[in-house]
């Protein structure tokens, strides 16, 4: 006897769906190509994420509980080549708004979002310790009076002692392209990222809102940010709450201050390195030069490609708000990603965002690869230079 | 909408909490809410009695909740009620609260806590705030419970003006536990008997299972291992039973299943709060010490001093954790028949 499964189609949840995703759900036309491209089929053999079905189901307004909706990494791989333009991750998103409402949610994920409520990050790390990155180094509060620009930290980089690594030369590389910049300290709002990634959409437009007004009151007109995550917040969702500044990644303004003549490396770093790709940067953004321009103004440093690269580079694992939950150690994307780079031989696998370098960091040591360096672009830059 | 089985009219001015077990004493939520409850009783000059359902060994958990402001307590003795099952407690609770009344009931949001109020409040036609992060007395002595999202934009404040016992669920960990009291006053016990039938009990309890490896998040000592320690968590064991204390691990141990994966510290695994946090052999990424940044005092053993693990420690050993560890287990063995023999 076959098994079927019995579905209830709820019109309620399909209205709902409609509506949260302004139509987008309604355009998928069930070709799969989403399906074939997502990583995860990569890491779990015989077990895609059957990103088609979950679209299918979303559209005859199936309820899901399925565990699957939390995988997502909002990677875009699968948004880049879709014939129906579906903005799959922003779907995936809705899908786990519908969870939160419902309480079913992993564990875990309610305490991220306390921890931005209560610390204003989410990392449950003490707000006063904020700008604690930056001791020993000069870094004015900004003060639109005197600054061109805004330095935003962003909570990764500001507590993870990793990134605060790349805070800190990023620093170090404004100061000498003699660029007038300054942070807000302790004030810097969280941008919100996670929230909007774990689905939770009413507390992410509150906090994006709180991040534009605190960003007004201070009179920030430009921003240069150091994650992508941060980056790709500000730059495509702030504006839908009014939100009247400009948002750059650092790599793009590196890229120009070297291009106007403000920033000259002088030292050779006599390295080997390969890109990866960001998918905040690369296919969320549509920025993949500018990264690469600057490792190539290095002098000495030689840049080589992994076989999957720019518009085809593989995820880290760690967007989509999965930094917050456990992947098993079969199926971390950045295994993969530490074998793509050395097979080029590299002794450098650099990126620029705090998530891959952390996954990266990770998946050297359970790969068995203490020969690879994890570095960012700003890391070596910084090298470059005096 | 329906009538409760009673109204404001009949209800007594008491508060009453659920008193919930854990072996012979009172779970802390029983006691953060009665501690909460006394609170409140004494703004509006009721009295705080305490819902104890059993069967064996009732007297010392008595004494616990008269300690911390219970003026009498309510107790249904029944072979029936000798484990948890949620027909039985409802019924002999429902029994209960029909015969005193109350006006407000209140119970921890545990597991069975909140099975238990959900059940009671559908039989008692009254209504239920679950989950509150707050509790006061408006006038009239309408309970008001305060509900939270996450932002401040889903806050709600809740009350049941028009039913009885007014219902709500607060999760261990939202007040904070009162000194035991010292003063003299009422203490009564009152025994109200309860019929409970067996074909009621739809639920059998097969086995009584205390969840097998311990919780580290309630440890007051933690020993964790990284990858440095080479899977040896056998010393770590024997360090941690010496100390008192659980065993807990970072990622790559977990991940090439040396030890279980309730074992992990850190941002996806437990967040612990231990006096003591002895980290050996881990490196110390930022994504493990969130785990143990609440630790009072954090000693990490590292073969590298410029591992950032040093920069999390109180005390930083540098040195092979595989030597020391043994050796510090053997001192601390030394030490004790040093004093057993003393």
């Amino acid at each position: 006897m076959t098994q079927v499964e019995h579905l209830t189609v709820d019109d309620v949840r399909w209205d709902t769906l409609f509506e949260r995703t302004r139509g987008a759900v309604a355009l998928c036309y069930q070709c799969g190509v989403c399906t074939a491209l997502c990583p995860w089929g990569q890491v779990r053999e015989g077990k895609p994420l059957s990103v088609r079905s979950l679209l299918r189901r979303a559209q005859l307004g199936v309820p899901d509980d399925h565990e699957d909706i939390w995988l997502c990494t909002a990677c875009a791989q699968c948004e880049s080549l879709c014939p129906r333009g579906v903005p799959v991750a922003e779907v995936f998103q809705s899908l786990r708004g519908m969870a939160w409402e419902e309480r079913r949610v992993p564990k875990g994920l309610p305490s991220v979002l306390w921890s931005i409520h209560w610390n204003n990050n989410p990392w449950s790390q003490p707000p006063s310790h904020r700008s604690r990155w930056a001791k020993g180094l000069e870094v004015p509060r900004f003060d639109p009076s005197e600054h061109e620009v805004l330095y935003y930290v962003g909570c990764t980089a500001a507590y993870d002692r990793r990134a605060q690594k790349v805070a800190r030369a990023l620093v170090k590389l404004f100061q000498a392209a003699g660029v007038r910049f300054g942070t807000l300290g302790d004030e810097e709002p969280c941008c919100g990222d996670a929230a909007k990634s774990l689905g939770y959409t009413p507390y992410f437009e509150e906090i994006v809102q709180n991040a534009a007004q605190v960003f007004a009151q201070n009179g920030v007109s430009r921003l240069v940010a150091t994650s992508p995550h941060c980056f790709d917040t500000f730059r495509n969702y702030a504006p839908r709450y009014q939100a009247d500044f400009e948002a750059e990644h650092y790599t793009q303004f590196l890229d120009r201050c070297l291009s106007e003549g403000r920033l000259r490396f002088s030292r050779e770093v006599p390295l080997r390195v390969t890109f990866h790709d960001p998918c905040f940067l690369g296919r969320r953004n549509d920025e993949y030069e500018a990264p690469r321009r600057i490792l190539d103004a290095i002098p000495g440093l030689e840049r080589v490609e992994m076989a999957r690269s720019r518009q085809d580079a593989l995820c880290c694992g760690g967007g989509g708000g999965r930094m917050w939950m456990e992947t098993s150690a079969g199926e971390r994307f950045a295994n993969l990603r530490v074998q793509d780079a050395l097979a080029t031989g590299a002794q450098v696998l650099v990126t620029a965002c705090p998530f891959c370098i952390a996954c990266f960091e990770e998946s050297v040591k359970a790969v068995g690869a203490p020969n690879l360096r994890v570095m960012d672009v700003a890391e070596l830059a910084a090298m470059a230079i005096e | 909408m329906a009538t409760s089985l009673y109204g404001a009219s009949e209800a007594q001015d008491v508060i009453c909490v659920f008193l919930e077990r854990e072996g012979d004493t009172l779970q802390r939520v029983s006691l953060e809410l009665l501690s909460k409850g006394r609170e409140l009783a004494d703004e509006v000059g009721w009295k705080l009695a305490g819902l104890l359902l059993g069967y064996y060994r009732m007297l010392p958990l008595m004494g616990q909740a008269f300690e911390v402001g219970a003026d009498e307590i309510w107790v249904a003795e029944h072979p029936l009620l000798k484990t948890f099952t949620v027909e039985a407690y409802t019924s002999a609770a429902f029994q209960v609260i029909m015969n005193r009344k109350p006006s407000i009931f209140l119970c921890g949001a545990t597991p069975n806590g909140r099975d238990l109020a959900g059940r009671l409040a559908v039989k008692l036609r009254t209504g239920l705030t679950a989950d509150c992060t707050d509790l006061r007395m408006r006038e009239g002595g309408i309970l008001v419970g305060e509900v939270t999202g996450f932002g401040g934009g889903v806050l709600a404040l809740i009350e049941t003006p028009q039913h009885r016992p007014q219902m709500a669920t607060v999760r261990p960990g939202v007040f904070p536990l009162k000194p035991p009291r010292t003063e003299r006053v009422s203490r009564a016990v009152e025994i109200i008997s309860v019929t409970l039938d067996e074909a009621q009990v739809r639920t059998r309890v097969v086995e009584q299972v205390v969840g097998r490896g311990a919780d580290i998040t309630q440890s007051p000592v933690v020993v964790v291992g990284g990858r440095g320690i080479q899977g040896r968590f056998d010393l770590l064991r024997q360090l941690a039973e010496l100390l008192g204390g659980e065993v807990g691990a970072t990622r790559p141990p977990v991940d090439s299943g040396q030890i279980e994966r309730e074992r992990q510290v850190g941002q996806t695994g437990v967040v612990c709060r231990p006096k003591v946090a002895i980290v050996c052999g881990a490196s110390g990424a930022f994504q493990f010490t969130v785990g143990i940044q609440h630790a009072d005092t954090v000693i990490a053993i590292n073969t590298d001093p410029e591992a950032p693990i040093f920069e999390t420690a109180d005390y930083g050993v540098v040195g092979d954790a595989l030597q020391i560890v043994p050796a510090l287990i053997e001192a601390l063995r030394n030490s004790r028949v040093a004093v057993a023999s003393g």
